[in-house]
């Protein structure tokens, strides 16, 4: 378990992370979106005591990242995939790694197998691919078989057999137990792979929901009545938020359709449309983050 | 010894054996204090001949056959104490090697006393090959050479590997605070190889007599010195000076390695 409390980073006068407070739980994989400049990675610097925060507090099971004695046995992450020496081969990579946690030799062969690297552990690491860099990269965070996990953008130019290997992974490392926290700017990617969401936007927290949650926020009803005026205050009273649509129908939010068409036989009034509108994850992720995005395209 | 330093120092071995341009700069430096050693010590004995009496009294057989090998093996030296920090700054191997180690000051110690102790045996041996083959070369030129026993001789062949391991950790500071292996290296072979040789040139008699006694290098090679210069410093003081400069230069590393952001 990951738990974030009022952490802050500002460079300079940028403030890159903003009060974020949230809790990674266990036996799921955790989404982190944001749109680029969100602070996605800078949080996830300051979770492995990279970068240190100018206010917050992040600790790992109760304890800060940098008093773990064995981090790799408790935390595996992958931040950047070309983050390896070009000339020193695979294998020698993941050892070094390995040593400074006691881990065994052994262990190292075991992940190499794991990631489909078998074949190539003495080759450089320079001469890899973008998939090969990144299975390598994955291959460092299983080293320690650690109960948390972090991957940073881990699809990035990955093509489509890595990504499904990749989102297959995730998924089979939460359902044994683990706590997986994945970032990505691209909604089309969670939704395929989270069960929960934190989305930020510079800096700050915008959501923390279940996938399911979040798309039933975003979700409305569209209804036309006979008497529109008294229905919509009969369904404000029952706990509905509604706004006159531009075409005189009424939108209404925090309500089921079922619910919408009880209500209007219990007061007896005629429904002549009643539309669920479910909006994708995606078109519920850019209203979330529109004012939050630092560089914009100008409507043309 | 904790635990957890001896991983992390067999780590940064791990680290230094597998590219393989380290072992290779490493044997050039060898090369470069054996062969360029032999080649200078050669120079100095066929001078003895045509020297005055009073210059034949301060000949240094041992101070012949070390000076020259290390003046351009103490490159190749320093610049794999930059690299052992630099290389991972510019390949971002930083990053990962301070999330596996997130104590810092452990992680920089573990360098420098894995790459202090590669320099100070690989140092040693060749001290030992430069001298001996040295006062062959020195002897083929008819000038009188020395043996280990003679008074210095072992101290000053010692103290050679010493001040490989002290400029090794130089490089390694300077890579540290730098952070680029460029400049880091360029200020390492400014410091000890381009002031110490063409500064007393270019300077006043006492700014240049100055800066061969007191510069770091310059202090600390009297260790290999066997005739006293009355000008110079004695040679447990001058090496004391080099290692009084490398160990601020560390000191200030540690402190700044600690405190920035990855």
């Amino acid at each position: 378990m990951i738990k974030i409390a009022g952490l802050t980073k500002r460079y300079g006068d940028r403030t890159a992370v903003d009060g974020l407070t949230f809790t990674v739980e266990p036996g799921r994989v955790t989404g982190f979106l944001g749109p680029n400049g969100a602070g996605k990675s800078t949080t996830m610097r300051m979770i492995l005591g990279l970068d240190r925060p100018d206010a917050g507090t992040v600790t790992i099971g109760d304890r800060r990242y940098v008093d773990l004695p064995r981090p790799m046995r408790e935390v595996g992450a992958l931040l950047d995939a070309r983050a390896v020496h070009p000339m020193r081969t695979a294998r020698d990579h993941l050892l070094c790694l390995a040593q400074t946690n006691a881990i065994p030799a052994a262990r190292v062969d075991e992940v190499l197998e794991l990631v489909g690297l078998t074949s190539v552990a003495r080759k450089r690491a320079g001469t890899f691919s973008l998939g090969m860099g990144q299975r390598l990269g994955i291959a460092v965070a299983l080293l320690g078989d650690p109960k948390v996990l972090m991957f940073d953008e881990p699809v990035n130019g990955l093509d489509p057999e890595g990504i499904k290997w990749i989102r297959e992974l995730m998924r089979g490392l939460a359902a044994e137990g683990r706590t997986v926290l994945v970032s990505s700017h691209l909604m089309s990617e969670m939704a395929l792979t989270a069960d929960h969401l934190v989305v930020i936007g510079r800096g700050r927290l915008i959501a923390d929901v279940s996938i399911d949650d979040f798309v039933r926020q975003g979700s409305d009803v569209l209804v036309r009545a006979d008497d529109q005026d008294s229905f919509a205050g009969r369904l404000t009273e029952l706990g509905a938020t509604v706004r006159p649509d531009d075409d005189g129908g009424l939108v209404v939010t925090g309500l089921e359709p079922r619910e919408i068409g009880r209500a209007a036989l219990a007061a007896g009034v005629v429904l002549s449309e009643l539309t669920p509108r479910r909006v994708s994850l995606e078109e519920a992720y850019m209203d979330l983050t529109r004012d939050s995005i630092e560089f914009q395209a100008s409507a043309a | 010894m904790s635990a957890p330093f001896a991983d992390t120092a067999r780590s940064e071995w791990t680290k230094f054996r597998s590219v393989p341009s380290n072992p290779r700069n490493l044997v050039a430096a060898v090369l470069l204090m054996v062969g360029l050693g032999a080649v200078t010590a050669r120079g100095a004995g066929s001078g003895y001949a045509a020297m005055p009496q009073q210059a034949r009294e301060l000949f240094d057989p041992v101070h012949a056959s070390l000076y020259g090998g290390f003046l351009f093996a103490q490159i190749s030296v320093g610049t794999l104490g930059v690299l052992m920090v630099g290389s991972e700054y510019a390949t971002g191997m930083m990053r990962t090697s301070m999330t596996v180690v997130p104590r810092r000051g452990r992680l920089l110690a573990a360098k420098m006393v894995t790459y202090g102790l590669i320099a100070l045996v690989v140092g040693v041996v060749s001290s030992f090959a430069g001298f001996l083959l040295g006062q062959v070369t020195i002897a083929s030129g008819g000038a009188p050479t020395a043996t280990l026993g003679d008074p210095g001789a072992l101290r000053a062949v010692v103290g050679m590997g010493v001040l490989w391991a002290l400029v090794g950790l130089t490089g390694v500071a300077i890579g540290t605070l730098l952070r680029a292996t460029m400049s880091a290296t360029t200020l390492l072979v400014t410091v000890n190889f381009l002031i110490p040789i063409i500064g007393p040139r270019l300077l006043s008699d006492a700014a240049g007599n100055w800066l061969e006694t007191y510069w770091p290098i310059s202090a600390g090679l009297q260790i290999i010195n066997t005739v006293q210069d009355p000008d110079r410093l004695t040679p447990w003081t001058g090496l004391g000076l080099m290692a009084a400069f490398t160990a601020a230069l560390l000191a200030l590393a540690f402190v700044l390695f600690r405190e920035r952001d990855a």
